[in-house]
Order: C-alpha cells, then sequence, then structure tokens
C-alpha cells in the first residue's frame, strides 16, 4: 500500500468509525428514551457533544496528562530532538513535532494529537537508556508514521468516543440503578427496561473493542512507515526486540491510553487472559512484527 | 439519442479521470518541492557553519592554507547551486573538505578538545544526516512523480500540464555517501 492509499483508507476507517459510534450513540441514546423518556435523550446528546468537541480540542494535552508526559527542548534534551528533527525531515512532515518525555524506566514511546499540526512525540526515559541511535531513530520512525498516516487523528477520535459512550452509559447506569429517574415514565415495559440496561452496557465493551482492532493493523502499517523513512528496517527490528526482552512496566499505566503506545504497556501485566485476551489486545505480537520486517526488508536479526 | 447519452457519458467519466489524475500530479509535484526545499536548507545551514568552522580552525592551526581554500570554494559552490545535480555535487565537495578540514584538526589536540570545535563538529554531523533524510524523502517522492509522468495513460494529462520529470539528488559516490566520521 502506498501512503496516499493508506491516508485515504484511514480516512474511510475514519468514516467507518463514526458509523459505528454513531450506532452505538444511538444505543445509549434509545436506552436515555426509554429509561427516561425524551428529556433523558436530549440531556444525554448535550453532553455527549459538548464533551466530545471539548475532548477531540484536548485530546492531545489530555493524552499527555494521563501518561505523565512533559514537554523538552533542545537544549534539554539534544540527542533525542534531533533524532526526531532528522526523522520528521525523512517523513516529509512540515513541521518537527513537539518532543515530550515520561520519566519512567520502562521503555516505550507513542505519538499523539488530533491531526498532524497538533501532534508530539513521547518516549519515555527508559527508552532513551535502553536504545543506541540508530534503534531510537526506528521508534520515533515508528511514531512520526503514526502521524503521517493520520493514525493519531483516528485514534484521538477513537479515544474521545469510547471516553464519551462509557461517560453516558455509565451515568445511565448509576440513575436507573440508584432511581434518580426522569418523571415522565410512561413506557415501563420490564423488557424495554431490561434491554435498555444490556445496551448500556453492552455499548461500552463494544466501542473499547472497535478501538482496540483499529489499533491492532496500525501497527504493522506504522512499522512499514519507520522502515521506509529511515530506510533501516533492521533499526527497528533491534528496538522491538529490546523492548520484548525488557520486563519493567510502566508505573503510568492507563487502560484509555494503551493502544497509542509502540509495544502493548498492559500485557505485561497479568492482564484478562484466557480466550478473550486476544480481542483486547491492542497490539500485535512483537515476535510477528519483527518477523515482518525481516521479510520485508531481506535480513535476518543475528540471534544473540 | 441513446448514441448521444453514452457518448457524453464516456466524456464525462473521462473529464472526471482527467481531473483527478491532473490533481494527483499536481500534488506529487508539490511534495517533490516541498523536499526540495528541504534539502536546500539543510544545504545552506551547511554553508553557514562552515566559516565559523574555518575560523575556529585556524586560531590553532595557521599553515592549512590549502584545505581552507578547499573548503571555502566548496562553500561557494554550495551556496551557488541551482539544481539538484549541482546540488548534489556541492554537497559531495563540501564533504570530503569539512572531512579533510576535521582531519587536520586531528593534529591539534587543543583544538580537538576546544568546546566550541566539539559543538561545530555535533551541527555538522546533525546537518549531514538532516541532508541525508532530507533526500531520501526527495529522491522517494521524486521517484513517484517521475513514474506518473512516464507512464500511461496519466503521461497524456502530464504532457497536456506539462510536467516535467524531476531530477534526483543523487549522491557521487559510495564515499560521499558515508557521512564524515568525525571521532572525538
Amino acid at each position: 500500500m502506498t501512503l496516499q492509499e493508506q491516508i485515504r483508507a484511514n480516512r474511510w476507517r475514519t468514516l467507518l468509525l463514526f458509523v459505528l459510534f454513531l450506532g452505538l450513540f444511538l444505543l445509549v441514546g434509545l436506552a436515555a428514551a426509554v429509561r427516561f423518556g425524551i428529556d433523558g435523550l436530549i440531556i444525554a446528546g448535550v453532553v455527549a457533544i459538548v464533551y466530545g468537541v471539548f475532548s477531540y480540542f484536548a485530546s492531545g494535552s489530555m493524552i499527555a496528562a494521563l501518561a505523565g508526559a512533559h514537554p523538552v527542548t533542545k537544549e534539554e534534551a539534544p540527542e533525542l530532538v534531533r533524532v526526531v528533527e532528522n526523522v520528521a525531515i525523512g517523513a516529509g512532515l512540515t513541521r518537527t513535532p513537539p518532543v515530550y518525555i515520561v520519566d519512567d524506566p520502562a521503555p516505550n514511546a507513542f505519538a499523539a494529537g488530533r491531526d498532524p499540526n497538533h501532534a508530539y512525540v513521547c518516549v519515555t526515559s527508559g527508552l532513551l537508556q535502553l536504545m543506541d541511535k540508530r534503534e531510537l531513530e526506528g521508534v520515533v520512525a515508528h511514531e512520526i508514521g503514526h502521524i503521517r498516516n493520520r493514525d493519531v487523528r483516528l485514534m484521538s477520535l477513537a479515544t474521545v468516543m469510547v471516553g464519551v459512550i462509557a461517560l453516558l452509559a455509565d451515568f445511565m447506569i448509576r440513575m436507573s440503578i440508584f432511581g434518580g429517574g426522569g418523571r415522565r415514565r410512561d413506557n415501563q415495559n420490564p423488557l424495554f427496561m431490561i434491554l435498555a440496561i444490556v445496551g448500556l452496557i453492552i455499548a461500552p465493551i463494544a466501542a473499547t473493542l472497535i478501538q482496540f482492532a483499529l489499533s491492532r493493523r496500525r501497527e504493522y502499517l506504522a512499522d512499514e512507515a519507520s522502515a521506509e523513512i529511515t530506510g533501516d528496517p533492521e533499526g527497528l527490528a533491534l528496538a522491538l526486540r529490546k523492548l520484548d526482552r525488557d520486563p519493567q512496566q510502566l508505573r503510568h499505566l492507563n487502560r484509555a491510553t494503551a493502544h497509542l503506545y509502540i509495544e502493548a504497556p498492559l500485557n505485561k501485566a497479568d492482564g484478562l487472559g484466557g480466550a478473550l485476551s486476544g480481542l483486547f489486545d491492542t497490539h500485535p505480537s512483537l515476535e510477528s512484527r519483527i518477523e515482518r520486517l525481516e521479510q520485508a526488508g531481506g535480513f535476518q536479526l543475528p540471534p544473540d | 439519442m441513446t448514441l448521444v447519452w453514452i457518448l457524453i457519458a464516456v466524456a464525462a467519466v473521462l473529464l472526471l479521470w482527467a481531473v483527478l489524475a491532473y490533481n494527483s500530479l499536481v500534488r506529487l509535484r508539490n511534495e517533490a518541492e516541498q523536499g526540495w526545499a528541504n534539502i536546500d536548507v539543510q544545504l545552506r545551514r551547511r554553508a553557514d557553519l562552515i566559516p565559523n568552522l574555518v575560523e575556529t580552525v585556524k586560531g590553532y592551526a595557521t599553515h592549512e592554507r590549502e584545505t581552507f581554500d578547499e573548503v571555502t570554494r566548496a562553500r561557494v559552490a554550495l551556496q551557488q547551486a541551482q539544481t539538484p545535480a549541482e546540488a548534489s555535487v556541492a554537497n559531495a565537495q563540501a564533504t570530503a573538505a569539512t572531512g579533510k578540514l576535521i582531519a587536520v584538526a586531528e593534529a591539534y589536540p587543543e583544538l580537538k578538545a576546544s568546546q566550541n570545535f566539539l559543538a561545530l563538529q555535533a551541527e555538522l554531523t546533525d546537518t549531514e544526516d538532516k541532508i541525508a533524510a532530507a533526500r531520501r524523502y526527495y529522491n522517494a517522492t521524486v521517484l513517484r512523480f517521475n513514474t506518473k509522468v512516464q507512464s500511461f495513460p496519466t503521461l497524456l494529462v502530464a504532457r497536456a500540464g506539462g510536467f516535467r520529470e524531476k531530477e534526483l539528488f543523487e549522491l557521487d559516490d559510495a564515499a560521499a555517501a558515508q557521512p564524515v566520521q568525525v571521532s572525538i
């Protein structure tokens, strides 16, 4: 897939994402209407729109805050900023994204922001310590790849929408259980009530699944982009192997931002496990990613 | 009557295709031009670094006139380069000349240890890395643009729209492809 095709495909996926989430919104809205009447629906709609718009525009800084990231200048981290500058030039970005650091010994990295002009690259201090320049370039190029492929926008949107649906569903479930309720309870058909509650429980789960499924595919594409930008797939493969071997876990663990990182930060925790784990994985396995890089680049990592 | 409608439909489809093809050519050309602008910025930055480097080395090593002249010539060539071909020659020349200058510095321990010199060296290496990165992007986009311009049927639109193939920014030889090893 060429870059343009990829970006176009991402536009379609963004649209599809919108439609899917719209469906889930309707589900939640319907539940609101059944449970609390038309007032409930209107309130839910207004809350959803206001919260959604606000968090879309604030998504970059919200994610930085959740991850515990702070911006750094070229004076503070000259090597890192230089690498980001070089990779941005190689990717043909019109501006160098700001650079953030999370003070955390676990090596990891992510990119976020609502569009390429408001995106930033973030790495952990552990990553800087673990990687040499070539590997760091591979990792940064993977993140810049996310920015260039417009993944950051898609992922910001997904994060925001999951947030909105979860917020609404959570709110209404509480209202139902603790019985706040509206004044109009004309259609108190118990079947409707059960359906409404079930819908409220399913919606956020479904939203999360969509989000995770979207992010898994992205990783391969961003790896590919990284190889194209640096012309050095082996550098990234070496970096991924280092990530694979590192047992440390991020201290700022957060399910809402898990899908953004270069390496799944939650897999090292005792996750959900069992048959469901595939569905809830945010990333493909590092081995399969390394394998793909080896195939694309026609090399074999030396066993060490 | 039906025939007329069919002809109109075919013409409309063709026109639509031509518009899309034209737009994608424009987009690729702009990307390539952006890529060239990136290279240009870095070449200029490199040219700007050279006088500082020469001054710094001169402070310690006075008997290297020949090397200084060579570096200065390379700088002028860098500043005067217009086309990608000229620029790549000038760039290779500058790489070789600054490499020589830095090799000269090896013989002067105080120079090698000076903060100013170390900072300049780091800047130069960084500029070379950036030129390499900008070159990769430029060449990749030019390659895509040229393929479009050359291949049928887009070439019809390209001819009509006056799109010309662009020059790649090539490195002169394998030695120039290697960034100067500035070992400290």
